[in-house]
């Protein structure tokens, strides 16, 4: 009789370990399939990354100020509308004459970025005759080589993409702000609606859609330049823009190689 | 003859250590992405999701499909290498469905945007300083037309 009994008992327990593993995988299963059903929705298809490698070069000598790009980046990546929330923006340097008898090069060096450029610049405070120089310097991400904000990121929710581009993934970021304070250039936010860090993705959206960044695309005097460098042709306008003109990083000796190459830039700026 | 036996404490041991092993096999099973490593130490799908959103603004492509007799018009003028976006705003709904969307209606704030004097900008730029240059009676386009500048009515 208890031999009886501890034979079914067993299994009982085995027939529900079976049952158990089983329902767990099917689980598994429907949820992947779901995931997959949710997620891959609208989502390029046919674009792989280790095939791309993007760059975008900005030249100081053609930008206006205009503001057109912050204001499309705004518009094509919802950033909001706060005057501290940027992925791109514009800063106005201008640099006034060393006094008289100084012997210095130059003088102060005056900064602004009204609300990030996005509505244009009024004009700038200081008197024309005391202006040694001015120009306008878009600014965006740098897609570091080594980037600082990944090495901060505790979670791993901010990566380098094989193609060349930082991203964050806003499924995973906490919002712990580290990365913030990590980067050196002051490219990366905090969005106070989802609460996760952001930062300029190149238009990811688009890029794997063979179109434009957005501020690429309505720069009105091609003072921003994008190209692929795995697969450019030799008259290519980031190719062009690379022969042609020499090019520097912004904050070289950080050791944090950034990509985005600058055209025309001076002393001052950081 | 004695058989050899394990120690009852070692066998505890070696059932936990595996119980330990067995359960963080099981918890990594469960917890990591499923395309993890797949380009890195992070989430492969993670790119397809940021790329998976919609882009806003059409690209001067699209603007050609339908518009191409003004683009051939503006590409002899100054105002050539300007796209169609940077004035006339975010276009997608209007390619997508063109009789319920306008691009949007240009003014004299947009011309000023990038003609107005500034010392930041360079000289390759036709600038005005409004005071001096503009009677104060119509607009911009009375006396300059955006597609050809150089050109007055």
């Amino acid at each position: 009789m208890s031999k009886d009994t501890s034979r079914r008992h067993a299994l009982r327990v085995f027939g529900g370990t079976v049952a158990g593993i089983l329902s767990f995988a099917a689980a598994k299963t429907a949820k992947a399939v779901v995931q997959k059903g949710l997620v891959s929705t609208g989502a390029p298809k046919g674009y792989d990354p280790t095939k791309h490698k993007w760059l975008m070069a900005l030249d100081i000598d053609r930008c206006i100020g205009c503001g057109f790009c912050v204001e499309a980046c705004k518009e094509e990546n919802n950033v909001p509308q706060g005057a501290s929330y940027f992925r791109t923006w514009i800063e106005r340097y201008v640099i006034k004459k060393a006094a008289p008898g100084s012997g210095n090069m130059r003088g102060e060096c005056i900064v602004d970025s009204p609300n990030g450029g996005r509505n244009g610049f009024p004009p700038s405070l200081v008197p024309r005759e005391d202006i040694l120089k001015a120009f306008f310097v878009p600014k965006l991400c740098n897609l570091c080589e080594h980037s600082p904000c990944v090495q901060a990121c505790p979670v791993g929710a901010t990566f380098d993409a094989p193609d060349g581009v930082v991203l964050v993934d806003p499924n995973y970021c906490v919002g712990c702000g580290f990365c913030i304070q990590a980067c050196p250039y002051g490219c990366r936010f905090m969005n106070p609606e989802t609460r996760t860090a952001e930062k300029c993705s190149l238009c990811y959206h688009r890029i794997t859609r063979d179109l434009k960044p957005a501020c690429v695309e309505v720069c009105p005097t091609q003072a921003r330049v994008f190209g692929d460098l795995k697969n450019c042709t030799p008259d290519d306008p980031i190719m062009h823009f690379i022969t042609k003109n020499k090019v520097q990083t912004l904050k070289p000796h950080l050791g944090t190689e950034p990509r985005v190459a600058y055209a025309g830039m001076d002393k001052e700026v950081r | 003859m004695q058989r050899f036996k394990l120690p009852p404490q070692v066998v505890r041991l070696v059932i936990l250590t595996v119980a330990i092993v067995a359960s963080y096999a099981v918890a990594r099973q469960i917890f990591v992405p499923k395309s993890f490593g797949q380009y890195g130490h992070y989430r492969g799908d993670a790119l397809k999701e940021i790329a998976s959103r919609e882009p806003r603004y059409a690209g001067q492509k699209s603007c050609n499909e339908c518009h191409s007799e003004v683009l051939v018009k503006v590409a002899k003028y100054e105002h050539k290498n300007i796209q169609c976006e940077s004035c006339h705003g975010i276009s997608k709904a209007h390619g997508n469905d063109p009789d319920h969307h306008d691009p949007i209606k240009l003014n004299d704030s947009l011309c000023l945007r990038c003609h107005t004097r500034d010392v930041a900008r360079p000289l390759f730029l036709k600038q005005i300083e409004l005071s001096k240059h503009y009677s104060g009676k119509g607009k911009c386009v009375e006396c300059h037309i955006p597609h050809q500048p150089n050109e007055v009515p």
